[in-house]
């Protein structure tokens, strides 16, 4: 639920404008300080997150993001380019505006660099399987409150034609639909996280981050 | 939605219209000033003659119609939304907000099911950062092989019961399969990574050059532009 699905033309200018600059630089500083040779597992995972994202799980064209495991498998930064990756690729088929990507990264990267930095801590004190759950958790409302700052902003912001100004936006309808969508992607990407964490921890612990320390 | 990827990657791939043959970059600047033109745009007139050229783009493609149909109904869902929250009882409000957001839908459409990727990739990757460009072709390269395999994982998972008990049970036995895949996805990263360096990777993917070859098709490309450009001046005040 972490996926924008705004399409062109409803967003603000200055709000797509300034998020795809932001997005840029952010970018530019991930490329410091991630490894290169990790890039093709990079492009392997963002692989993974859009054929995850093919599968519907409802109305609305509902789906699991996966922004939280590989948030933690890749590390903040890199999940961070990946997100991007998968959110351009989304936007040339329509899958959120052209506009949106820089919104959309923005909050899928929330969610996995939340996820990442939460798991750092949980997984010294909880199963692997559970730490990635929680992680996940954190990183869906984190980037939730955000997905729904951008959706309240855009429906606030006045549009053309004028006639819209003089009708304040109805935000109990969208709050109503989205509040319910966003709990349900919260348990859903949790126990799919929690499924990922559970098989790695056992077939292979060392693409766990914190394991793959406790190894070395 | 990743089949209807693949569907619009092999139209591109496969097709032979005219807009098969124009030059990446050209068609990726007239999709940015259809869709500049349609966001920025307050005539509804203006936005209805975007909406009308995005449609010529389609089907002079020859995009299957239930494919163009398809990509173009994305939007729909968040629209109805946006729609409920924002109407005023207008037609030309309905109008306005409905034909901006699928005008750039069609146009994203056309292009992607006229330019294989790895062409629409190759001049995007010289403006982003080294890395965020490489990625953009390496999961274009993942994604179907990732495909193909997930899908022989869910059948497997399907036979084997995988699919039944408890709705929490079955979603952790699909994050199991996620689970697999990422395991895949490291091994196979690391045999694809080897192999690169062996063919002498430098530390940037430069993709193809002919994104930006020109040829006679992109007086089509230059011809439409010029149409878009005459009627955002001659509309642009309009109602």
């Amino acid at each position: 639920m972490s996926h924008l699905h705004l399409p062109d033309g409803v967003l603000p200018p200055w709000l797509w404008a300034s998020s795809i600059a932001l997005v840029l630089v952010l970018l530019a500083f991930a490329g410091r300080v991630t490894d290169p040779r990790r890039v093709a597992y990079q492009g392997a995972l963002a692989a993974m997150m859009l054929a995850a994202m093919g599968v519907p799980l409802g109305p609305l064209d509902f789906h699991v993001s996966l922004a939280g495991p590989v948030g933690v498998l890749l590390g903040a930064a890199a999940g961070f380019q990946v997100v991007f990756v998968v959110s351009l690729i989304l936007a040339f088929i329509g899958h959120g505006g052209l506009t949106a990507v820089g919104l959309n990264t923005l909050v899928l990267g929330l969610a996995g660099a939340t996820a990442s930095l939460a798991y750092g801590a949980l997984a010294r004190r909880l199963s692997p399987a559970t730490a990635l759950a929680m992680a996940t958790a954190g990183g869906q409302i984190l980037s939730g409150v955000l997905w729904f700052g951008v959706v309240t902003l855009a429906l606030r912001t006045p549009q053309h034609p004028a006639s819209l100004g003089a009708h304040p936006p109805r935000l109990e309808v969208v709050s109503a639909l989205m509040i319910a969508l966003w709990m349900l992607g919260l348990v859903v990407e949790s126990v799919v996280a929690f499924g990922v964490g559970r098989f790695l921890s056992r077939v292979h612990p060392g693409l766990l981050p914190a394991l793959s320390s406790e190894s070395a | 939605m990743t089949s209807l990827l693949g569907r619009i990657d092999h139209h591109a791939s496969t097709g032979r219209t005219a807009w098969h043959r124009a030059s990446a970059l050209g068609k990726l600047a007239l999709a940015a000033g259809i869709i500049g033109v349609a966001i920025f745009s307050h005539s509804l007139m203006l936005l209805a003659v975007m909406h009308a050229i995005a449609w010529m783009l389609v089907l002079s493609s020859r995009l299957p119609a239930r494919l163009a149909l398809l990509a173009a109904a994305y939007p729909l869902p968040f629209l109805g939304l946006f729609l409920i929250s924002r109407w005023d009882g207008t037609a030309v409000t309905l109008l306005v907000l409905l034909l901006r957001p699928l005008t750039a839908s069609l146009v994203s459409a056309w292009l992607v099911g006229t330019t294989p990727y790895p062409d629409l990739f190759a001049p995007l990757s010289r403006v982003l950062p080294r890395q965020t460009g490489d990625g953009l072709f390496l999961t274009y390269r993942a994604l179907f092989a990732l495909l193909a395999r997930s899908e022989r994982l869910g059948q497997s998972m399907r036979l084997r019961g995988g699919f039944g008990g408890s709705v929490r049970r079955r979603l952790a036995l699909a994050g199991e399969g996620m689970g697999t895949l990422a395991v895949h996805s490291f091994d196979r990263s690391q045999n694809l990574y080897a192999a690169m360096l062996l063919r002498g990777h430098s530390g940037r993917i430069c993709g193809c050059r002919h994104f930006a070859h020109r040829s006679a098709a992109d007086l089509l490309s230059l011809a439409v532009a010029g149409v878009v450009a005459a009627a955002a001046i001659l509309l642009w005040r309009s109602a």
